[in-house]
């Protein structure tokens, strides 16, 4: 992952020097470890400022909605889906965009790295598959692979779905994932199991919206949860009004959500809020063979209609 | 205390099954007085927010039919 | 939204004609007898009246 960089930065330099784009939005070392920055670079000299190693799991294609200039975009696999998400629904033209695809072996969860040491993480730093975690007196190497995002670990779309430019040679999917172990545990238990399964997940809900600010499908002008003539949902703290917002992100996600796991990795708190969208993201998949993001040519599954279409819930 | 009697907030469309209520009724039909209908303009004006709206106020039960 | 934990049965979807009043009587009861033997929602009504 290291190597793509000089790559990125020469493309980079490239495109703004021929005057292709009039930004690139990549990511940069960020002030605190394993937290890169998202950046806009528009002079052909930033590019230098560029980086890419395995702290880039923002997902890019968030800065892009509704944008008129030309961009170019660092793009792993599920920001190229993301893309193709807005290119479907209108919000970015594609002949405004050079896509830079960056093949990708998954990102690192600092939260699985800050929970192994009593002691305050000053410094990481990757060599090949091993993760260097420096601190105040002491130095590990660990294995990457044991510290992917839930979500990278089984990621079947590392390539990017949609590019222009490529970065590094494209790496070999993986295969023979079960990408859905953790929605089928849920999925056995019973109503009132699950109701406490969720109402101890969201315990720690702090209401900051962060997951929906992370996330690109969310553009909507106004939320829902701003509105407030209907409110639809409290601002409290009320247990209901938690839920509630829960359950329509979820909902607003349907046939849109490509798991990135930028909400999960936004939130202060830890919650893995991926748990409600998963499921949706499972029935689009088994209901429609439906994995948003894969083609600008499909429409999605929710705008229209095959007379297959599976209607067992209506009587 | 007497039997649990829910209240059952239906959504129903113009269309369909809103039409089908008003032929119920001239027909003299009975059925159970659980349900407080609300009429949409067709099933697509649905959506999330109506039912866990309905939910969150305390409607026992929702029924969406198109 | 049974995945969530709400009671499969509080969320009911069905399809009738305008023409099907019979089909309607028989989806009423249907729906209610559901919900009757649910019992009360406590579990996603809000707790402080909703203004």
């Amino acid at each position: 992952m290291l190597g793509y960089i000089d790559k990125i930065k020469e493309i980079s330099k490239r495109l703004l020097d021929e005057g292709k784009v009039d930004m690139i939005i990549g990511f940069k070392k960020g002030t605190m470890p394993m937290m890169n920055e998202p950046c806009f670079v528009k002079t052909p000299d930033e590019a230098s400022k560029l980086v890419w190693d395995s702290n880039c799991g923002i997902n890019l294609a968030n800065y892009l909605t509704d944008r008129k200039e030309k961009i170019g975009v660092i793009a792993k696999g599920c920001d190229s889906r993301n893309i193709v998400t807005h290119i479907i629904e209108n919000k970015i033209k594609r002949e405004n965009l050079v896509i830079i695809g960056v093949p990708c072996k998954g990102m690192i969860d600092r939260r699985k790295i800050s929970a192994m040491f009593d002691a305050e993480v000053r410094q990481v730093s990757e060599e090949g598959d091993a993760i260097i975690v420096k601190g105040n007196g002491f130095e590990e190497k660990l294995k990457k692979s044991d510290l992917l995002q839930d979500n990278c670990s089984t990621c079947i779309h590392r390539n990017p779905a949609l590019y222009d430019e490529l970065a590094a040679p494209l790496v070999e999917e993986q295969k023979d994932i079960d990408k859905y172990a953790d929605v089928r545990k849920i999925e056995t238990m019973q109503p009132s199991e699950k109701w406490d399964y969720f109402d101890n997940l969201l315990s720690g809900c702090l209401r900051c919206y962060a997951c929906r600010n992370a996330c690109p499908l969310c553009y909507c002008p106004t939320c829902f949860v701003d509105e407030a003539n209907p409110q639809w949902v409290g601002k409290s703290q009320d247990e209901t009004d938690i839920r509630t917002f829960h359950f329509l992100r979820a909902y607003h996600c349907a046939g849109r959500c490509t798991d990135c796991g930028a909400c999960e990795r936004a939130c202060p708190v830890g919650i893995n809020v991926r748990a409600f969208t998963k499921k949706l993201e499972k029935d689009c998949f088994e209901m429609f063979g439906w994995e948003a993001g894969i083609s600008i040519e499909k429409r999605p599954p929710l705008d229209t209609f095959k007379p297959d279409d599976p209607g067992k819930f209506i009587k | 205390m007497t039997e649990f009697e829910p209240k059952i907030v239906s959504f129903l469309c113009n269309w369909c099954s809103y039409g089908a209520a008003d032929l119920a009724g001239v027909g003299r039909m009975e059925y159970p007085p659980n349900i407080r209908v609300i009429r949409i303009p067709c099933t697509g004006r649905m959506s999330p927010k109506f039912f866990l709206a309905a939910l969150r106020q305390g409607a026992d039960g929702v029924w969406v039919s198109g | 939204m049974e995945h969530m934990g709400v009671e499969p049965g509080r969320l009911n979807f069905s399809w009738i004609s305008s023409a099907e009043s019979s089909k309607f009587v028989d989806v009423v009861k249907g729906v209610t007898e559901t919900v009757k033997a649910l019992g009360p929602n406590n579990n996603f009504k809000k707790a402080a009246k909703v203004a």
